[in-house]
């Protein structure tokens, strides 16, 4: 298991370790693997947007598993109260007092499963969690555990008993994960394996919290930005603003998210102390995908992907006219 | 730090200290930071407009933490109560009575985010406090801290789950602060800015004398007949406005004169009012107290969903013809 971590090289290693792991237990989401860590290693949160079935809880569980984190699920549903999720000050009749029961945001890897069936007030709980690493509860504010990061689901399609997501709550994840159906050659590779292997998990920790840490702060202080990019990032994000199509378009969180990521794909992909534009475009979908409100243009079908086809098309296009 | 003030001339280092603290930290906001330290030094409470990310959080936490005062954070979504701001009793098996649990309206500086979420008896919860200075839970009436202040942020996109604020309660806010996208090169900045370490934001000023300043803006600052005229002709003017149904009512010409003198004092360092004091401070009293017709809100070249263009320009055209 590896421990500390010196080197942004070292980073790159960690990376492949984990990829190889969850990609022997989950097949087809290479992408999303990478974007986990990337978000993980940057202080991000993820939401993962699929239809039923897409392996986005199993994919999060072995995740989280490959790093010897601590982690919890929460099932969301339209009852759920924000203290089912921060914990609550319980009276004990032995002590005559109110003890603190910590809720299952005392995690690492916290899964929020189908987030938009939690009602308003229960999200908003997660927000304060997201940003600060903190929960209130009862006027007392604790210190959640360090890494801390928040995986989402959230199914496309909105059915009765869900609550929209405000944009304000979209734009605190950094990236959104689309999960749709795989490939059919991944799905029979899926079916093969489970034929195999049944529902046995084995999943082997390979890296130490502490490394993770570590390899945050290398991240943070080692990575070199320069001007130039930053400027290819507030151009891009300015760009989505004056987009005939859009209501709404990237934030200035948007541009931090970018910034962020860029820096993450630069250490952990190519294992480079510097960002290149390369980086840039390669995390842009991902990170500016739920991020843009579209003009309504008649009603979205399940074959456009969800209303997805649209926004692949005016961030490709956006991405292509700042580049040249 | 500045720790106590006998004189006008020294409450104009208590704002040039504090914007130059905030700027330390948040880029192109100094504007934005003049006009909250004076809404707090005369008792108003400011209502921040802008699409998401647009730092209107950060600002209000960074503003709060330079002056050394207590701030809560409170989201506002459908589900909320009012018990949820102002705190609930509870009962309490030890002592076999009913507790006050104070809410997060127990703080100077209490930030509301998208106000407009929340339901309106919630939203009316917030106007007593506002006021008053004081809560009444459960028929006990209790005194909120001093100095007091909301900051009420508001997304102008309305989307589902939203409870447009009236405008009576709208006229309760001194300030609407409209905040826009920054401009390019600010925005490179920010984004450089989170590449460096987080520095930790110093107060600048103790709170005990923020409350002599506020009552020497209140005893000191003089403002002769020809200004109050001013202000009346300003606040009438809007009344007659053919594209508006509402114009501006008497609690504005109250709060155009109280800023007009936290702004003589913060900004020109001056015991008295000039007619150019309250020509900076109308158009953020004036702007959110108008209320359009239907077809002057959508002119066809611009996108105006607010009718912000039309107000600005309705505003500065009124003030402009104004004779002194």
């Amino acid at each position: 298991m590896i421990e500390d971590v010196k080197s942004i090289s070292e980073i790159k290693k960690i990376t492949e370790a984990i990829e190889n792991q969850v990609s022997s237990y989950v097949v087809g989401w290479e992408g999303v693997t990478k974007s986990l860590i990337i978000a993980l290693l940057t202080g991000g949160h993820v939401l993962l947007e699929g239809v039923p079935g897409t392996a986005k809880t199993y994919l999060a569980k072995i995740f989280s598993d490959s790093l010897s984190l601590a982690f919890k699920r929460i099932q969301s549903t339209p009852d759920l109260m924000p203290a089912d999720i921060t914990g609550s000050h319980i009276f004990n009749p032995k002590s005559m007092d109110f003890e603190f029961r910590p809720g299952p945001i005392f995690a690492n890897v916290v899964l929020m499963d189908e987030i938009n069936r939690a009602p308003p007030k229960t999200q908003a709980a997660l927000l304060e969690c997201m940003q600060e690493t903190q929960v209130t509860v009862d006027g007392v504010t604790t210190k959640l555990k360090e890494p801390f990061m928040l995986i989402a689901t959230k199914n496309p399609i909105e059915f009765a008993g869900t609550y929209q997501m405000p944009p304000a709550q979209l734009d605190r994840f950094m990236s959104r994960l689309i999960m749709n159906y795989p490939p059919r050659g991944a799905w029979v590779e899926v079916l093969k394996r489970k034929n195999d292997r049944g529902e046995a998990v084995n999943v082997k920790p390979l890296v130490k919290a502490s490394a993770l840490i570590s390899a945050r702060e290398l991240i943070q202080e080692k990575i070199k930005v320069s001007d130039d990019i930053l400027d290819y990032i507030a151009e891009m994000v300015r760009a989505t603003r004056k987009l005939p199509q859009a209501v709404l378009g990237a934030s200035p969180t948007a541009a931090v998210s970018l910034l962020m990521a860029s820096k993450g794909y630069a250490a952990t992909v190519a294992g480079r102390d510097y960002v290149t534009k390369e980086d840039v475009r390669a995390v842009a979908f991902d990170i500016l995908n739920h991020r843009l409100m579209l003009r309504q243009e008649g009603p979205s079908t399940p074959s456009e992907e969800y209303g997805l086809v649209r926004i692949r098309g005016v961030i490709e296009q956006t991405v292509k006219a700042v580049s040249s | 730090m500045i720790d106590s003030i006998k004189t006008i001339p020294e409450i104009k280092k208590i704002a040039d200290e504090v914007i130059g603290e905030v700027s330390k930290h948040l880029v192109g906001v100094e504007n934005y930071t003049r006009s909250l330290i004076t809404a707090l030094l005369v008792g108003g409470h400011v209502l921040l407009e802008g699409v998401p990310g647009t730092a209107k959080t950060s600002l209000a936490k960074v503003f709060a933490e330079s002056l050394g005062l207590s701030m809560r954070r409170i989201q506002a979504t459908p589900d909320m109560m009012p018990g949820d701001i102002t705190g609930t009793r509870i009962y309490n098996p030890k002592t076999l009575e009913f507790e006050f649990r104070p809410g997060p309206i127990f703080a100077n500086v209490v930030l509301v985010d998208e106000i407009n979420r929340a339901p309106p008896k919630t939203q009316a919860a917030l106007l007593e406090c506002m006021q008053e200075t004081q809560v009444t839970v459960d028929g006990i009436t209790s005194k909120l801290q001093q100095p007091f202040m909301v900051i009420a942020t508001k997304n102008p996109i309305e989307t589902e789950g939203t409870f447009p604020l009236s405008a009576v309660q709208l006229d309760r806010f001194m300030f609407r602060l409209v905040l826009d996208y920054q401009e390019k090169k600010d925005e490179v900045e920010m984004l450089k800015r989170k590449l460096g370490k987080r520095q930790k934001v110093q107060a600048v000023v103790k709170s005990s004398t923020l409350i002599s300043a506020a009552s020497l803006i209140h005893s000191d600052v003089k403002t002769n007949d020809e200004v109050l005229d001013y202000m009346v002709k300003v606040v009438r003017k809007t009344r007659g406005f053919p594209q508006a149904i509402l114009g501006a009512s008497p609690t504005a010409s109250v709060a155009l004169l109280n800023a007009a003198k936290g702004y003589a004092a913060l900004v020109g360092g001056r015991d008295y009012v000039t007619i150019e004091d309250v020509k900076a401070v109308a158009f953020d009293i004036l702007n959110h107290r108008i209320v359009l017709k239907q077809e002057a809100m959508y002119s066809p070249e611009e996108r105006d969903i607010t009718g912000m263009q039309q107000i600005k320009s309705m505003l500065s055209s009124s003030i402009e013809s104004i004779k002194v």
